[in-house]
């Protein structure tokens, strides 16, 4: 199975189970792929997801970034991506612009068999997390269960 | 008699109780052959000498290179005499060639070694005159010339005959070793066989030098890390290696277990950054080892040797080495590391923490793991295991006594543990001497699972995958693009 083929059914599952807002994209210019789209939570904000595809993937794990809004405050009003990794936040280490990483999988946690689906569902309740923080200021780790993953 | 012959007599007499030759006890004064002899405890000989087996024992030994003399053989003939290096060991009672030496004394001693009884002047040091001899050609201080004549060799120091205080042998380093082995493992096999050993810590380094032992003749190494003080109380490494690379500590380890072995080394880390460089080892291998802790690395050392069909064998410790495990990966025919991490996703993620970077791997920055390894006899059980299982590999569907066990070592999984550890499923096993069914510390377990086959990386994942969601994998529309 070529990456191309995965990520062309990792697609389709994206739009037939009902995550149509993210799709994954060819970029011919450079022959790499991203999945990416909007992030609406249920308060209506909305989030740009965009998660780079690696050329180890699936095997590698694909970092996922909030692009817009950037930079993403926390509750006091500093950047996240400044916090860099943070297990009180979640996050990973941030893109070169700026773009905060949510730890969707620890890459000691990663493997293919996990699919882009579920990687933009946990983008989604860290999105809900991180609104519950923004509200509170409490910990973004006090609303999310230890994103460990049982397979 | 002469002088001569009567001090090798002595010396070879002595020698025969120092070395505590059955019926070789004591020495006593033979009248007939007017020399002293070793004789057995209970023959009656008043004259016996009160030598002791510990007091005989005052032999320096020189040890020369056979292989390298039949290969200079020509020059030392023509030339009649060249120099020759020694590495001088305990104060000189010890003196080994340097071309067999892998690592030295640090102390040289130089010799001129002659042809014959020809009368030179060294420069420094000894004279080592190698003489025709009339002894068995299997005794160890004898030189077997490549036109077939029997040498010996004649020591000479500052002038002086030693021929009582050092004895001169050689040492033959391929048949000599390959006469240990040969009968229990296909040696001419091995010689061929290419192992890539990727992860060069206690568990891998012992593994590469087992496999060094038996007679494996090409290595590939590959780790990125340093010997650090902290890893000498588990690596095969020692104090006097701290600092070097691991993948140079091991390719000595192993040179000096099997000279010949040609070994590479490749001080880089295991990532997808390296992943072309690491493919293409993989397809030079016979065989992959891999002895790295961590689950990004084995499920990418997994990928590549499927896709080249290489089988592999991972081993590691769990926490703290209260146990260990191994999985062998016969690619399409076995489960291979996805499949295991897919199944047994908690026995894939119990690892120690042996360094500081496999505790960053698994840690957020902001949260440190702590560093927990294990003792090194809980770990090398585990490599021990990890190296039979890498010969069985290696000697498959050939002929060797080995063969016997492939029907022991049929299981893709196999588990040991060292200790009933707290908080885990084995806190309560029964102790090893009351238990007979059930599962105890020092056992290996091999342990049957299913390959996945819909495995993402062995598997048919695709038509597995587009199935549960209903979708014709050959009807895929193409990926939209982007500029």
């Amino acid at each position: 199975m070529t990456q191309r083929q995965r990520l062309a059914l990792e697609h389709q599952i994206l739009h037939n189970e009902g995550f149509s807002q993210f799709g994954v994209y060819h970029y011919p210019a450079y022959d790499t792929y991203n999945a990416s789209g909007t992030a609406t939570t249920n308060s209506g904000r909305g989030y740009q997801l965009f998660c780079t595809i690696p050329a180890g993937y699936p095997t590698e794990r694909p970092p996922l970034y909030i692009t817009d809004p950037n930079p993403l405050l926390t509750f006091n009003g500093a950047a996240i991506s400044r916090l860099g990794v943070s297990h009180a936040m979640h996050t990973l280490e941030p893109h070169s612009a700026g773009w905060v990483q949510i730890c969707h999988w620890r890459a000691d946690r990663w493997h293919a068999g996990i699919v882009l689906q579920r990687v933009f569902l946990k983008a989604m309740l860290w999105l809900e997390a991180y609104e519950q923080h923004c509200s509170t200021g409490r910990d973004l780790a006090e609303f999310v269960r230890t994103m460990q993953e049982a397979a | 008699m002469s002088n001569g012959d009567q001090r090798s007599m002595i010396r070879e007499a002595m020698q025969a109780i120092a070395q505590r030759k059955p019926g070789k006890s004591k020495l006593v004064y033979d009248k007939t052959k007017r020399t002293i002899v070793a004789v057995s405890e209970g023959i009656s000989t008043p004259q016996a000498l009160n030598i002791t087996a510990d007091d005989a024992d005052m032999f320096g030994v020189v040890t020369l290179s056979s292989g390298w003399l039949r290969e200079k053989w020509p020059d030392l003939t023509k030339a009649g005499s060249f120099p020759v290096d020694f590495s001088s060991w305990d104060d000189g009672d010890a003196l080994t060639q340097l071309e067999l030496c892998i690592q030295g004394s640090g102390t040289h001693a130089p010799a001129t070694l002659v042809f014959g009884h020809q009368q030179v002047q060294p420069a420094m040091g000894m004279v080592i005159s190698i003489v025709p001899t009339d002894k068995s050609t299997r005794r160890p201080d004898v030189f077997v010339s490549p036109d077939n004549i029997a040498y010996r060799a004649e020591l000479t120091e500052s002038g002086e005959a030693t021929v009582g205080r050092r004895e001169v042998v050689f040492a033959d380093i391929e048949p000599q070793l390959d006469l240990r082995r040969a009968g229990i493992l296909e040696t001419t096999i091995l010689k061929d066989r290419t192992v890539l050993c990727i992860g060069l810590g206690t568990g891998g380094a012992h593994v590469a030098v087992e496999l060094a032992k038996s007679g494996v003749g090409h290595f590939l190494l590959v780790d990125r890390d340093r010997l650090s003080v902290g890893n000498v109380v588990r690596h095969p490494g020692g104090i006097s290696q701290v600092g070097r690379t691991k993948v140079n500590v091991t390719r000595d380890l192993i040179l000096e277990k099997n000279p010949r072995a040609k070994v590479d080394v490749h001080a880089a880390d295991v990532s997808f950054d390296n992943r072309d460089m690491i493919a293409g080892l993989v397809q030079q291998a016979d065989l992959v080892v891999c002895g790295t802790d961590n689950r990004q690395s084995k499920l990418l050392i997994n990928e590549l040797c499927v896709s080249a069909n290489k089988p592999a064998v991972y081993g590691g410790a769990f926490r703290r080495a209260y146990g260990g495990q191994i999985l062998r990966v016969r690619p399409k025919h076995s489960p291979c590391q996805q499949c295991f991490v897919s199944a047994l996703p908690e026995e894939a993620s119990d690892v120690e923490v042996s360094s500081q970077d496999d505790a960053d791997a698994i840690a957020y920055s902001d949260r440190p793991v702590a560093v927990e390894p294990g003792l090194s006899l809980d770990v090398l059980p585990i490599a021990t295991q990890l190296a039979k299982l890498a010969l069985l590999e290696l000697l498959a569907d050939k002929s060797s006594t080995l063969n016997v066990l492939k029907r022991d070592f049929d299981a893709p999984w196999y588990l040991w543990l060292n200790r009933p550890e707290p908080g885990t499923q084995y806190a309560d096993m029964p102790p090893l001497s009351e238990s007979r069914d059930e599962m105890t510390i020092n056992r290996w377990y091999g342990i049957y699972f299913d390959r996945d086959e819909q495995c993402p990386v062995c598997g048919d994942f695709l038509s597995g995958f587009a199935a549960a969601y209903g979708l014709d994998p050959s009807k895929l529309p193409a990926l939209p693009e982007k500029d």
